[in-house]
Order: C-alpha cells, then structure tokens, then sequence
C-alpha cells in the first residue's frame, strides 16, 4: 500500500476511476443495448430483445454501399498514406538537410488545420481545377489528414533503428533500394503496420472533410449521419454502428497484439546492441 | 588468398585528404601509404579524425580535397557498396533480424555467388572465426565476443582489398579484448588481407600493428613500426600518446657531433643526440622512456656517458609488474623511473637522495608539429 495515501484518499481516488469508466463507456453500452431493443423509439421503457434492427440493416442496400464504400475508401487512403509516409519518415529521420524544420511542419500541419476549414479549402480547390467529386477526392482528402499521424508513428521506430545497420549493408555491396527492402522495412514493418491501421481507421470514420468533398456515393459516417433525420432508421443505424465497434475493437486489438509480439522480439535484438554501446 | 598482388605494394594510398564537418574541420591533409597485406593502426584520441579517414575509405564521408586511391583507383565519388574494402562497425552492425549465416552470406548473395560456393564459403569463415555451429543462431543470443567475430566473419567472406575496423573491441571486457587482439592479428597474419584499424588504445596498438599512424587534430604526426613510435617518437604528443615518457625542455650548451649537451653543476648534465642545425643557446625538449632510467645511489661512480642528475625520491609507486619512481631533480622537472618490481625497489624511501642516468641512444629530440594550412 502507498503510504503517501490515506485511505480516504485512495476510496476518492477509485470513485474518480469508477465515474471516468462511466462516463467514457456509458454511452457505448447504451447503444448496445438499444441496438436490441424491440421499439421503433430509441429510449426506454425496454420492450423486449430483438436482432430485428440487424436483419433490417443487411437488407439496407444504401447503408452497405456505404459501408463498402468507405471500406474501399479507407483501403486505399491507408495504403496510399503509408506509402507516402515512408519515404517522408526516412528524410526526416536519416537526412540532415537545409529546411528541415520547415519541411516537418508542413507534413504536420494537417494535426492542427480544423478539418472543416479543411473540407472547405479542398472543396474550392477540386471545383476550381474541375476535377469531379468522387471517392478519390476523399481519399486524397483523407490521406492528407492521416500522413502526419502514419509518420508520427513511423519516425520513433525509424530512430531506434541504428544507422549503422544501414551503413553495414551498403559496405557489404548493397545499393540504397536493395538496404532499404532487406534491412530497414523489415525492422519497420511493425510500424508499417500500425501506421497502415490508424491511417484506416481516422479515414474510415471520418466525416468532415469527407461531406463536404463526398460525391454521389456517401461514406459510411455520412450516410450514418444523414439517417438521423429519419426517426424510423434510427434503431438499425445503432445496430450498424455496433457491429462496426466490435469489428473495430477486434481489429485493433488483434494488431496491437501483433505489434507488440513483434515489436518485443525486434527491442530485445537492438537493445543487445545497445548495451553493446554502453 | 585475397590477392596475388606483390606485397608491398600500395593497397590504399591517400593524398593530402581533407574533410571539414561545418566549421570543425576534422582531417586537416592526412597522406598515406598502406601496403598490401599490412596491419596499419590509425592511433589517436577521440576526435582525432582517425575514424572520419576511416569512412571516407569506406565511402560514408566524401573527402572535400585529396584522392583515395584503392590498389590504384581514384575511388573518390565511388559508392560504399561500389568498393572493394568491408567494414567491422564499432557496433558489430549485425543484422538482427538474420541468423549469422544469413549475416555472412549477406555480401556473397549480393554478388551472386551462387548457393553451393556460398553456404561453403560461410561455413568455411565461421570456422576460421571459431563459430562453426553458431549458424542458426540470431544475433542477439550471441555474446558480444562471438558478435564481433560474426561481423568480422561477414566483412572477410567478401575477401576484400582491405578490411576496415573501426574500434572493433572497444565494446568488449578488458579480458576479452585482449585475447580478442591476439586473434585478429593471427587471423589478419594467416588470411594476409590488408587490415585499416582504428583505435585510441595505444597498448592495442603497438600489438597488433605492423606500423601506427599516430593522428592528432586531424593530421598524422608520426607513422611507423610499433617500436619506432615507442622509442623513437617524433613528437610531444606522440611521445606522450603512447606510454608514459619524460618529457624535459633544456637549453643547448654546446654540440658535438650531432650531440646536444647541457650542462648543470656537479658534473651533472643531459645529453640527447640531434638533427644538424641545433645550435648552442637554442631550447630543445628531450623524451626519455621511464624504463631507460636508472636510479642509482648517489654515491655510484659516474660513468661519465649519456645523462645524469642529482635527485630526491619523490613517490614510490608499486604497480604490479613494475615500480614507479619519481625523482625530482636538480633541473626542477620530475623524472619517472620504471623498474621490475622482481628487481626490488623496495629499498628506495621516499625522501632519499639519487642519482638519475639514462644512455645518449634513450634520447631523442621532440619536434613541434607543423600544422597544415
């Protein structure tokens, strides 16, 4: 026991805990909850269990397009990013260039741009130069917001990566692209990999800048959105939107385990170097 | 078995290289000759620009001036992996994510080396490294003796025109570095491939070299075999780099052929044997090596050759093989001694009265270093 608190410090403590668990999860068991509930009005009293809403919502023709569409979306935004990511990571880290400050600022400005000016700016933008509003001018929305986040998660990694390695595979007859493919992605890949889902998971459910640059075929969040005007949607909506969580969940903690078993197996071998070095 | 070149014959020339790094320039105009199938050591303190000369062999710096040439070739502007000399990292560098095999065979596959003289050739390094058996082993569960011997495994299989290590033991125990020091050299003697060796070690450095180039401040001051940078050292800083050396400014009282000569009171004088040119009056520093000098009684006879001064023990220092004395002398500069404790030394107090000799062929003369432009 930690003597520094008294005891009615530690039960302040836990109720704090308890009413922050609440007040983060509250409203995600409700939505589970009314998800099955058997009334056409999402409140309570509670009418009885139902998978009707989930039936409904495989039928909805117009929500699984949009549930394709933004998975399709997402795929491409992620993949697209990570591409871009990885290159610009390199530069940042490895480089030692004139401007280099600039160049990082400009990658990360999107964290800090609101993404409804965002939308906005790319809206003029696409009308100006004619090109017609479509799911690629959301993925190319899309991978400007997640860029700096992929390489956020890309330059920590890159610089536990020793230099060194890179110069002995060079020393040893290897060009640049020949080092980079079997010498540095291999020890990135684990964040490759976390880089590739949050890119997908900020563009999957990204709904500002995507409504305003939305063609025809509206993404899931927006298509979500919309919904709430029509009070008789609203229970498969929720429904939607549970199946959509789990399937999240699962995915996220599935890679993150991943990730870690990787990422535990690459720390031990460079920290033996490190120790070397010490 | 790396060449059938002449031994004797350049393997790495470099001329007048120079390599500034902002403001700081690191290598102020380094010439040198490493002949094939030779041990060079680049001997020097941290910052010294042995290790930035090093790279720019290797290819990682390009030189701002000069020309490297590798068995003849201008290599200047040439890409690392574009050379014909490997690399030991600092760091091992091994490749974590490989087995040892997989890191030996690296720069074999890389060349094409087809699959059947490969594995053959890795097999037959790993044995030559004592690591026959290790193949499948990871880096990482290997210890840092057998790490180091796996990238020296992974640079030699490639048989290059010269090996460069750069401070290859420096991560290893003092136990281990120096047996580690006995088998690079017998490695490097039996293989006959050229070896570059960077250290700032200079005990490592008169073992294993067939000659040190001794570097300060970005140029090199001395380069010669282990025993002439020893005893005969150009300079003060190379005399006072390696080992512990007396160092004492006098002023020339007369010369007699090729020999300076101070006089003090007493008969006692120093004698050091100079280049033409040295006249009377001029201030020159004489090096001496500690174990040159004997402490004798006061009362012994005068030989009346080489140096001698009066003194006062100062410090009696047991340092397991040899005694340490310090005298202070009658020419106000303390003097070091060194002698085998087994030869007892125990018989010196502090205090007592002595007299310090050492021969006229101990001495030499310390040149000022010109520094390049």
């Amino acid at each position: 026991m930690n003597p520094a608190v008294s005891n009615g410090g530690r039960r302040g403590l836990w109720a704090f805990f308890w009413l922050l668990v609440v007040f983060l999860y509250a409203p995600i068991v409700i939505l589970v909850v009314f998800s099955f509930n058997d009334r056409i009005l999402v409140s309570f009293p509670w009418q009885g269990f139902t998978t009707r809403w989930y039936h409904e919502f495989l039928r909805n023709s117009a929500m699984i397009s949009a549930l394709k569409a933004s998975g399709y979306v997402a795929l491409v935004t992620a993949v697209a990013t990570v591409v871009l990511a990885i290159p610009a990571s390199i530069v940042l880290v490895r480089r030692r260039f004139f401007g280099k400050g600039l160049v990082s600022g400009v990658l990360l400005a999107p964290l800090v741009i609101p993404l409804i000016v965002f939308g906005l700016a790319l809206l003029i933008l696409f009308n100006t130069i004619g090109i017609p509003l479509s799911p690629l001018t959301i993925m190319i929305g899309h991978v400007v917001v997640a860029l700096p986040f992929a390489i956020l998660t890309l330059v920590p990694r890159l610089e536990r990566i020793p230099a060194w390695l890179e110069e002995a595979s060079r020393d040893l007859g290897a060009n640049a692209l020949t080092t980079f493919r079997s010498i540095t992605f291999p020890l990135l890949l684990p964040a490759v990999v976390s880089s590739f889902l949050i890119s997908f998971t900020i563009s999957f459910d990204e709904v500002v800048v995507a409504s305003f640059i939305a063609g025809d075929q509206p993404t899931f969040p927006i298509y979500l959105y919309s919904q709430l005007r029509l009070p008789r949607q609203l229970p498969q909506v929720i429904a939607v939107a549970v199946v959509v969580l789990i399937v999240s969940v699962i995915v996220v903690v599935a890679s993150e385990v991943g990730r870690r078993i990787a990422d535990r197996r690459l720390e031990r071998q460079i920290a033996d170097f490190e120790e070397s070095v010490a | 078995m790396s060449s059938p070149r002449p031994a004797g014959a350049s393997a790495i020339s470099l001329e007048d290289v120079r390599k500034s790094f902002g403001k700081v320039e690191a290598v102020r105009g380094v010439s040198l000759d490493i002949r094939e199938a030779e041990f060079l050591t680049l001997l020097g303190p941290s910052g010294c620009g042995k290790t930035t000369t090093l790279r720019m062999v290797a290819g990682f710096e390009e030189p701002d001036a000069g020309r490297i040439l590798l068995r003849g070739r201008d290599v200047v502007g040439v890409a690392p992996n574009k050379r014909e000399v490997n690399m030991v990292f600092q760091h091992y560098a091994l490749f974590p994510h490989m087995t040892v095999e997989e890191n030996v065979a690296y720069g074999l596959k890389l060349k094409k080396v087809p699959k059947d003289e490969r594995s053959e050739r890795v097999r037959a390094m790993l044995e030559i490294v004592r690591l026959g058996g290790f193949g499948r082993r990871k880096p990482g569960q290997l210890s840092g003796g057998q790490q180091q011997r796996v990238a020296l495994a992974r640079a030699l299989v490639n048989e290059p025109a010269a090996l460069l290590l750069d401070e290859p033991l420096g991560a290893l125990d003092v136990k281990l570095r120096k047996q580690m020091q006995l088998e690079l050299k017998a490695i490097q003697h039996d293989l006959g491939t050229t070896f570059v060796y960077v250290t700032h070690d200079q005990e490592e450095a008169l073992l294993m070299s067939d000659r040190i180039a001794v570097m300060n401040q970005g140029i090199v001051e001395q380069i010669g075999s282990p025993r002439e940078i020893y005893e005969r050292p150009a300079t003060a800083f190379v005399a006072d780099f390696v080992g512990v050396l007396n160092a004492i400014e006098i002023r020339v009282d007369e010369v007699l052929d090729l020999t300076a000569v101070m006089r003090l009171a007493d008969g006692q004088r120093v004698e050091v044997p100079v280049p033409t040119g040295v006249s009377v009056g001029e201030r020159v520093t004489v090096a001496v090596r500690p174990e040159r000098v004997r402490v004798l009684p006061p009362v012994e006879e005068d030989k009346g050759s080489g140096s001698r001064l009066d003194g006062e023990v100062a410090l009696v220092i047991y340092l397991g093989t040899l005694t340490q004395i310090h005298v202070d002398t009658a020419l106000g500069s303390r003097i070091i001694a060194h002698r085998l404790s087994a030869e007892s030394a125990g018989d010196l107090r502090e205090g007592e009265k002595v007299a310090v000799e050492w021969d006229r062929e101990d001495t030499s003369v310390l040149a000022e270093v010109e520094v390049p432009p």
